[in-house]
């Protein structure tokens, strides 16, 4: 993969973005600010602060190349482990397989089965050895010129390569995603905010147990209410997803996902409002909101400039999060309403036993997941420097 | 103390420079005994898990979602010992209570009955030709129940009646059935002892002779000058179509309302009252005929639903409806939930236990043993527990003698097993680790360290106990965890419960999701009600044992 060139791209944003965090958190500074034209002072308060915490920057830079490290070390031995475990997976070549006589020159070529002629001359193919196995699949991985690396796909696209069938199942799981997440970010942060304002009144109590019952209900439960309702009985939408010969973003395939996005955006609604509003109210009630207040401010000018810019420090990295996850897919939103997404394509190599693809989108998942991760805590710490995750007390 | 202002002379202190001269005379003794003894509480005092009591009883929601997850407990455990359908014969039934022939029923509660809701009734559309041979049958329940409407279609020239009838999903009709002759024999003296025998409601009926009519009919419609190859095409359509509907005894016309001959479409063949011209056997002395013995065993018609009542001793109703098989989704739902309730628990206590273990050790020794063992926990974390249980699944399934010594629902169990508690310690073990950092460098963990107490003592006697409220916490809340990856696991069909004989709540939504949510979707509710009802209540209980347990909130509600 090429590691190197995220490990680059990471450290140029921080390095964009470590002085600019800086104006985040003591906001009230940039409110009290009454000068004419903001902006000029505005890029000589970067311009200093460049200047002044190159210490820091140089601090940031060097946990954020700790933590890849780590987390490539972490990534590096579940590889091993999953590796080792998906091929010590019985083969059958005999079932569903197109040609089976290929499959195993292929298993020779990459080192995978050895031949076997016996007295009588029957051929059989053994295994390999699997720590064997993978120090042959290091060596071809990093063999320039080698076709196939991570082997084929044998059961869902014969002999194309992992990589390609997985890209070809990229564009629904993204489309799903995003628009899901153009729903859910704001409406449920809006909702949190409300709720906050409101907060011990009927409204909070209403929408609180809302949110709960979103939040407790399992995805494919509202899921199959949505497709029974919509699709069975009122017949507005449709059930399945629309061909994709129509094109990405035909007036069909639109309509045709409305229902997968709504079923995954309520939970993740649900999800931002709870939060939003938990740290929005623990940050309502904090001594600088008073302050702000016996400064004049009114209610809203302080809730927004203050309250809002500082509740808003621990839900970025949560979007942030999502936005890396918007990658990959949900099992059970693809399953139920046949998006041929992502999250299919996993159930599907599981279900027809094509190892190398499974062993590849597997790894894809791991990956984001651990990236995921390491993106979210990075940008706790630069959002508001004081967090530090998996440092010393 | 009780010195009022009185005691106190015009402040003497201050006069010296401002430096307090206090004479002994200053002080007056606050009761004249010798000995003063902390007064005795009068209220009792309360143990901390009484307090916890308390302070959980208060919260309405916890206890409501108590007393539901109590209910669907109960609900788990006394259905499958008290259903009929559970102690019905294991011969007659290897793999428990079905009957194909109730396949997709719906659900039935006698309180609803003739209400149109929840009484095993719909609605489905007929065609003219369909909804006159549902009139007539000799059947003991009738599957009409009710129109609803009626609509016409201008189809070219011709009008197209459909019927929108409401039909009761118990009424099957007739069924051919083969009995041994001690079967037969018990069947009749049955009949004789109720007195239905051969009477209007009895459960053996006429037997039907399609062959004869089918000849007769087939010589009829080619002297009306049908060519043989139509009228033969037309005889097998027919012949299938009464191999399929045992409880059509009556003569068909092929004949449309046009006076041409469908393929397809048959319509039944009335007398000048009105009456179905019914085809029975008749023996010689034309005598209706009602079984015959073809090679030691007894073919009789049936109706169906009576047969099946005396046969098992209860009436055929289900009250969530049957699944494809005809199986009881009532006792199988059940089941399903008695397994996840104890795969739940089963492996969040198992999860708890090794997860204690391994954060008090890490959380309690901290350092490079703390560093090495996060890794670890980093590692395993982050492979997701799908695919360690697809792997499970597919190298216990393929492993012969696993499968011999483990039977095929061993097997399943195990593969959950490993694949939940592969990676669901962790979260136990983090939240152990940090309550393990925060009291490990308390006062009285020195003190206690001081006096010579060993680490095992430090950590059981004296940290765990002050930890355990929030463990125990984050445990209950980890079984609506287990419960909803494994249905959705299950829903997905990575794990294949169909030979095993075993039901989870997944298992029973994969076969909800293989029926079609648009045809049969009571086989999807009854699951979906309920695990969404598992989780709220899990979930609202699980928050309200947090709160309790959290001493910090105490007097804050209030």
């Amino acid at each position: 993969m090429n590691q190197t060139k995220d490990d680059e791209k990471a450290k140029e944003e921080t390095a964009n973005s470590a002085p600019v965090s800086d104006t985040v958190s003591p906001s009230s500074e940039a409110v009290a600010a009454k000068k004419p034209n903001p902006f000029p002072s505005f890029f000589k308060k970067i311009h200093s602060s460049l200047k002044n915490s190159s210490k820091e920057t140089k601090q940031t830079l060097s946990y954020i190349a700790q933590r890849l490290i780590l987390m490539l070390i972490t990534f590096i031995a579940i590889f091993f482990i999953c590796f080792i475990l998906i091929r010590l997976l019985p083969v059958n070549a005999d079932s569903g397989m197109k040609d089976p006589e290929i499959f195993y020159l292929n298993m020779v070529a990459q080192g995978r089965m050895e031949k076997v002629v016996d007295a009588t001359g029957k051929i059989t193919y053994r295994n390999i050895p699997v720590f064997r196995q993978l120090w042959t699949f290091l060596v071809n991985l990093f063999t320039p010129g080698n076709p196939a690396p991570w082997g084929y796909s044998y059961k869902i696209e014969w002999l194309s390569s992992p990589a390609d069938v997985l890209f070809k199942r990229l564009p629904p799981t993204i489309l799903i995603n995003i628009y899901s997440m153009i729903i859910s970010i704001p409406l449920g942060i809006l909702l949190g905010i409300y709720m906050a304002l409101k907060k011990n009144k009927w409204q909070d109590h209403a929408l609180s147990i809302l949110v709960m019952l979103f939040i407790s209900v399992p995805s494919f439960v509202y899921a199959f209410l949505l497709q029974y309702l919509f699709s069975y009985v009122w017949q507005i939408l449709p059930a399945m997803r629309a061909d994709a010969s129509t094109g990405w973003f035909s007036p069909e395939m639109f309509r045709s996902m409305i229902l997968p996005v709504l079923s995954m955006a309520f939970g993740s609604i649900a999800g931002f409002a709870r939060y939003t509003r938990a740290e929005l109210t623990e940050v309502l009630t904090s001594d600088f909101m008073l302050l702000a207040r016996t400064k004049g401010l009114t209610r809203a000018q302080a809730t927004i400039r203050h309250a809002f810019r500082n509740s808003l420090v621990p839900i970025f990295p949560m979007i942030l999060g999502e936005i890396i996850s918007v990658l990959s897919g949900s099992l059970i939103i693809e399953n139920i309403f046949t998006v041929n997404g992502v999250g299919a394509l996993f159930l599907q190599s599981i279900q027809t036993r094509d190892y190398d693809v499974f062993q590849f989108v597997a790894m894809f998942y791991i990956l984001i997941g651990l990236v995921g991760t390491l993106v979210v805590d990075v940008s706790y710490g630069l959002v508001d420097p004081r967090i530090r995750m998996g440092s010393e007390k | 103390m009780e010195l009022t202002k009185k005691n106190i002379p015009a402040n003497p202190a201050l006069k010296n420079g401002g430096e307090p001269v206090l004479s002994k005379d200053l002080f007056v003794r606050y009761k004249d005994e010798k000995d003063l003894h902390d007064q005795a509480f009068e209220t009792k005092p309360v143990s901390y898990l009484a307090d916890c009591f308390k302070r959980f009883a208060k919260n309405k929601a916890s206890i409501v979602a108590a007393v539901i997850i109590f209910l669907i407990a109960l609900y788990a455990i006394i259905v499958p010992l008290a259903s009929p359908r559970s102690r019905v014969d294991s011969v007659a039934y290897p793999n428990g209570y079905m009957d194909s022939n109730f396949s997709y029923v719906l659900p039935y509660n006698s309180l609803f009955k003739g209400t149109g809701f929840w009484d095993g009734t719909k609605v489905e559309t007929k065609s003219e030709n369909d909804y006159q041979t549902m009139l007539y049958g000799d059947s003991n329940h009738s599957r009409f129940v009710s129109l609803v409407s009626t609509s016409e279609t201008r189809v070219g020239s011709s009008v197209v009646k459909a019927y929108k009838v409401r039909i009761d999903t118990y009424a099957v009709g007739n069924k051919n059935v083969k009995l041994s002759a001690k079967q037969f024999e018990a069947l009749t003296a049955y009949e004789k002892a109720q007195n239905i025998y051969r009477a209007d409601k009895s459960i053996m009926k006429p037997l039907v002779d399609v062959e004869s009519y089918l000849t007769t009919y087939e010589a009829q419609i080619i002297a009306d000058g049908v060519s043989t190859s139509t009228a033969s095409g037309i005889i097998d359509f027919m012949r299938t179509y009464y191999n399929q509907n045992s409880n059509v005894y009556f003569a068909l016309s092929a004949k449309t309302s046009s006076g041409k001959y469908s393929q397809n479409r048959f319509s039944p063949v009335l007398d000048s009252s009105g009456k179905p011209v019914d085809i029975y056997k008749r023996d010689t002395a034309n005598n209706l005929v009602y079984e015959e013995l073809v090679s030691g065993e007894y073919s009789v018609r049936v109706d169906y639903f009576d047969y099946a009542t005396y046969r098992d001793g209860f009436q055929p109703y289900f009250f969530f409806g049957t699944n494809d098989a005809g199986q009881d989704i009532f006792l199988r739902l059940a089941k399903g939930t008695q397994f996840s309730l104890l795969l739940g628990i089963g492996i969040s206590a198992i999860n708890f236990i090794i997860g204690l273990i391994w954060g008090a050790m890490s959380g309690y020794y901290g350092g490079t043993t703390d560093l090495i063992m996060e890794r670890i926990t980093d590692i395993i974390a982050n492979i997701p527990s799908i695919i360690i249980l697809s792997i499970c699944s597919i190298q216990f399934t393929n492993n012969v003698s696993l499968k011999a010594a483990l039977g095929e629902s061993g097997i399943i169990v195990l593969a959950f097993l490993v694949a939940f508690v592969y990676s669901g310690w962790v979260g136990v073990a983090s939240t152990t680790r940090m309550q393990f950092y925060r009291f490990k460098g308390q006062e009285y963990v020195l003190a206690s360290r001081t006096l010579g107490a060993k680490d095992g003592r430090l950590i059981f006697k004296h940290i765990l106990p002050n930890a355990i409220g929030t463990l125990v916490t984050s445990s209950v809340l980890m079984i609506p965890g287990v419960i909803f990856s494994e249905s959705s696991l299950s829903y997905l069909g990575i794990i294949n419960f169909s030979t095993s004989g075993l039901s989870s709540i997944g298992s029973l939504l994969n076969e909800g999701q293989a029926a079609g949510l648009q045809y049969y979707p009571h086989v999807l509710l009854f699951p979906c009600i309920i695990i969404s009802l598992l989780m709220i209540s899990f979930n609202l209980f699980g928050n309200g044992l947090r709160d309790a347990f959290n001493t910090s909130l105490k007097g804050s509600e209030d």
